[in-house]
């Protein structure tokens, strides 16, 4: 829990042939991370090609399943092997064929659906063209001078048509518009009609067909068009018992191309980063748990009985940068985990900070906003929307209840101080202490995160930092030097000497370390290391104080709640009562967010950045989707 | 913020290569060229740039131009955030134009998608997903559904009448130029002169090339060369460029140009010259504008062509170098690309 699993590197070497069901096996163990570090001898890549094949494949039973309206992962049957090249090749080509039997279909609706549009334009032309009172069959010869185009343009593009047209000579004229559709007529001299035609198709122009019987009488045009509406009508029904029956056709064979798809997803997945080869030789690579080694060999001998060779080592110090996180929370901790996990991925081996800033976190929620009844509503909220936030709804849940038992604490009861009396303390009447225990938590928190960060430096190895520099053990001692003498000089001890030795070994331990590290001319070095040193001490400071505001919050919520009772005092009592009401509900969604977003900064800043690298990587381990 | 971002474009500017960086890259031996590339801020390109295809030489160009245009746009919001980034993204609608020629052709996912340009985190279009995509029809669709659909959609519709790549691309290029142009126009009267006249040089030499190129090199009737170029309110508005592209001849066109354009491109004789010197004259009017105390907005423009230029530049030489080209041909290759040393 409070770091990640030590891992091994493993390289486990089969014939080529057998790599896909190498890495069926690995992702059915359920925690091998794909890694690259096989050796340099073997440099290509033996599965590049069933990736791709894979990827094509996959896509494409993805939009069938989507045309067939199945969404669950398939079932996979026990035993079952991972499919080789030449079967997934060939299930692509089959996949093909159904996709486009499919899309074929769905165009087939669509060009219905497009035909439907065409014959209501047709039918708001008809009854135009009849107010107009133009004889169509006389403006539509091919004979004549005019040449002259009916049809549809989209709407952006006819002013600049219109322009174009205007330099051969043409005009538009425009008698309709549906949806981004404009309908216009377009006449012009018939010996430049060649010249814009191009122009017409360039601008998307779409000629509507007249039919002869809408040339002829307005009576026959309509008769023609609800022939027309019966006719399409029969095709669109035509469409979907095609579309059903393609569907229907092709079901079984996807239910059948999922699994094999989903079988072959792990040297698919695995082969952009750990699968290496030479000749018929596959290698795959990547990062297991050491306790499930064993597990691994007796899985393998399972399949391979004998046939492989595994290579294993265990991950190195020095590698930590490259290794993955793999790190296990009980349940009750993982609503807390994607909060820490905004600020970074705890590297391998690093201290993982996610329990102590759950309790810390709520620590210091409770604290600055410690109120029985605003606990309480935060409580019923997170309760009611559970369902909505998820699991994120734990940690509302959990502030609550910490939120209340802090207002039991300070005797705090939607902002009024005298209904109950304080088992401890009222930040109130006790400003000065409130303060002072704050800044108490600030140093206990501060030279917590330092004996982690000297912690996370020696376990990677770096000892010089972990022992001089200014988050080491050198910049410990100063820092509880110094506070020694803080407390001293306060009258809170009585010790001095050892705390001012300490102090300033500290800082002279640290101003030593800064002037070896600098790389540059003596001028540069000494004013880097007195900065540096310089900074090391106030910033130390700097982040002690800032634990005031846990205290500047709790007096905060106090000093809110009294503004809204003098404003309620001078109000008849309805106005009195409304005014607490709306003035609860506006310290608990104002101060509560503020209180929520303080206390998280706290954590990151005065605690995360001074030992938290936060640049691990994920373990993402191989995985099947099975409906089991 | 203006602050930081001039601060920045000047930091930039400084790297900028001048003419002897580029005699240095063309008299450096073999092993020589890796360190130019260093020294003048091009490591990406130091290692294995022989070795290199063109694809791939373009590819980290690009990248290094996305890159410093990310820096560029940090401090950056609202209208003058959108046009950097509209810029940028003329690169995405190459990649639109790849992968719509691939499709024609039946390529297969996995090459088309090592052709395209990889866009960091200027990215909107899922590539694998188009990429993907079975035939025209569904990568069309699927375009319409996405960021471009403005430009992709009457570039479908030219396409579905005509079934001409070529008219595809250029309606797409229109598609984009008129964004461009679109958001320009709040920052013309935000940034003043000096963006107005980056972003004239630059519709108006492009509005010029395709004009002589559509009705001289391929022939089309001039309505329809009209309407493909784009509606400028630059030095070529749209009753200059209906005049023009009524024109039967180059010498006539350029003989009816309004000044500046007359006298920048008297004794001109080839499409390619056009483009050469109004590439140069655009460069220079960059280059006035980088180190003048203009807006920030229209200095980080004004960088950014340059910086393109000048990549485009070195691409050429290295080119070259990697044809065993003589050193005049290479100069001769930077200069018909527009980007050399003039």
């Amino acid at each position: 829990m409070f770091r990640a699993e030590p891992l091994v590197k493993i390289r486990l070497h089969v014939l080529a042939s057998e790599a896909a069901d190498a890495a069926l096996v690995l992702a059915h163990f359920g925690v091998y991370c794909p890694a690259q570090h096989a050796p340099e001898e073997l440099s290509e890549n033996p599965a590049e090609a069933y990736r791709e094949t894979w990827l094509e494949a996959a896509s494409r039973t993805a939009k069938l399943a989507e045309h067939c309206s199945i969404s669950s992962p398939p079932n996979l049957p026990e035993g079952a092997e991972a499919p080789t090249l030449d079967d997934l090749e060939k299930l692509n080509d089959w996949l093909k064929e159904a996709l486009s039997c499919c899309l074929a279909a769905y165009a087939g609706e669509t060009r219905i659906a497009e035909e439907i549009t065409h014959l209501d334009a047709l039918q708001e032309t008809l009854a135009k063209l009849e107010h107009l009172n133009v004889d169509l069959a006389y403006l539509l010869r091919s004979d004549g001078l005019l040449a002259v185009n009916i049809g549809s343009v989209p709407a952006g593009s006819l002013k600049r048509l219109g322009e174009a047209l205007s330099m051969a000579g043409f005009l538009v004229s425009t008698f309709d518009t549906v949806a981004d559709q404009v309908y216009a007529v377009v006449a012009g001299p018939r010996e430049r009609h060649e010249e814009v035609r191009g122009l017409l198709a360039q601008a998307g122009w779409r000629e509507m067909p007249i039919p002869p019987e809408l040339r002829t009488h307005p009576q026959a045009a309509r008769e023609w068009l609800i022939e027309e509406r019966k006719r399409v009508a029969e095709r669109s029904q035509a469409e979907c018992l095609i579309l059903d029956e393609t569907r229907s056709r092709y079901r079984s064979g996807l239910d059948e191309a999922r699994q094999v798809v989903e079988l072959a997803r792990p040297l698919a997945e695995a082969a952009l980063l750990g699968v290496r080869g030479r000749g018929t030789l596959a290698s795959l690579s990547g990062w297991i748990p050491r306790r499930r080694v064993a597990k691994l060999k007796t899985d393998l001998e399972a399949r391979f009985h004998g046939h492989y060779w595994l290579d294993i080592e265990p991950a190195k110090s020095e590698e930590a940068a490259t290794t993955p996180s793999l790190v296990h929370y009980p349940a009750w901790l993982t609503p807390f985990v994607p909060l820490v996990r905004s600020y970074g991925i705890p590297r391998y081996g690093e201290f993982d900070p996610t329990l102590p800033f759950a309790f810390t976190y709520l620590l210091l929620f409770g604290a600055m906003f410690g109120d029985i009844g605003h606990g309480g509503v935060i409580v019923i909220l997170a309760t009611l929307l559970y369902k909505r936030l998820g699991k994120v709804a734990w940690i509302g849940i959990a502030a609550g209840f910490v939120s209340m038992l802090f207002g039991l604490l300070y005797g705090s009861i939607f902002g009024f101080e005298d209904v109950i009396a304080p088992i401890w303390l009222s930040p109130l009447h006790n400003p000065t202490q409130v303060l002072s225990i704050a800044v108490i938590f600030g140093v206990g928190f501060i030279t917590l995160t330092l004996l982690v960060n000297i912690r996370n430096r020696l376990f990677s190895g770096r000892v010089n930092e972990a022992l001089f520099d200014s988050g080491g053990l050198a910049g410990l001692a100063f820092y509880i030097g110094a506070v020694g003498s803080i407390a001293n000089l306060a009258g809170a001890t009585t010790i001095a000497a050892p705390f001012w030795i300490l102090a300033s070994a500290g800082l002279v331990a640290v101003a030593i370390f800064k002037w070896v590290e600098t790389k540059a001319g003596p001028g540069e070095r000494t004013l880097v290391s007195a900065i540096e040193t310089l900074e090391t001490g106030t910033n130390l400071f700097a982040n002690t104080l800032s634990f005031m505001r846990v205290a500047a919050f709790s007096l905060n919520h106090v000093a809110l709640a009294l503004a809204v009772f003098a404003l309620a005092s001078g109000l008849d009592a309805v106005g009195h009562w409304l005014t607490i009401a709306l003035g609860n509900v506006v310290i608990i969604v104002l101060e509560g967010g503020i209180v929520a977003i303080q206390a998280l900064r706290l954590m990151y800043y005065e605690g995360f950045s001074r030992f938290f690298s936060g640049d691990g990587i994920p373990f993402v381990p191989l995985k099947l989707m099975d409906a089991k | 913020m203006h602050a930081y971002l001039n601060t920045r474009v000047s930091l930039f500017a400084g790297r900028l290569w001048q003419p002897a960086d580029y005699d240095a890259l063309l008299d450096a031996d073999e092993a020589g060229v890796a360190g130019v590339l260093t020294d003048r801020g091009l490591p990406q390109l130091a290692t294995g740039f022989a070795g290199r295809d063109s694809r791939s030489l373009e590819q980290i160009l690009i990248a290094q131009l996305i890159n410093e245009t990310n820096v560029l746009i940090r401090p950056l919001s609202g209208d003058q955030r959108n046009f950097l980034l509209f810029w940028t993204g003329r690169f995405e609608i190459s990649n639109v134009k790849t992968l719509l020629r691939g499709k024609m052709t039946g390529e297969r996912p996995a090459a088309l998608l090592s052709r395209l340009t990889p866009m960091g985190a200027f990215g909107r279009l899922d590539m694998q997903e188009l990429a993907h995509t079975e035939d025209m029809n569904e990568l069309f669709r699927r375009l319409e559904a996405g960021p471009y659909a403005s430009i992709v959609r009457p570039a479908q519709r030219a396409f579905a009448e005509t079934h001409d790549p070529f008219l595809l691309d250029a309606a797409l290029d229109r598609g984009f130029y008129e964004g461009l142009e679109q958001r320009a126009l709040p920052l013309e009267s935000a940034a003043g002169a000096s963006f107005r006249r980056l972003m004239g040089a630059l519709i108006d030499r492009i509005n010029l090339v395709w004009l002589l190129r559509y009705r001289f090199n391929y022939g089309l009737p001039p309505a329809q060369v009209y309407y493909l170029l784009m509606a400028s309110r630059y030095s070529l508005p749209a009753s200059q460029l209906r005049r023009l592209a009524a024109l039967d001849t180059l010498e006539a066109v350029l003989e009816a140009l309004p000044e500046p354009l007359h006298g920048l491109l008297q004794g001109v004789t080839g499409i390619a010259e056009v483009y050469n010197r109004l590439e140069r004259s655009a460069a220079e009017e960059a280059r006035k504008v980088l180190h003048s105390g203009s807006p920030a907005i229209s200095r980080a423009f004004a960088y950014l062509l340059l910086r393109w230029r000048e990549l485009r530049s070195v691409r050429a030489v290295l080119r070259g170098r990697h044809l065993d080209l003589p050193t005049a041909k290479i100069l001769l290759a930077m200069y018909d690309a527009g980007a050399g040393r003039a």
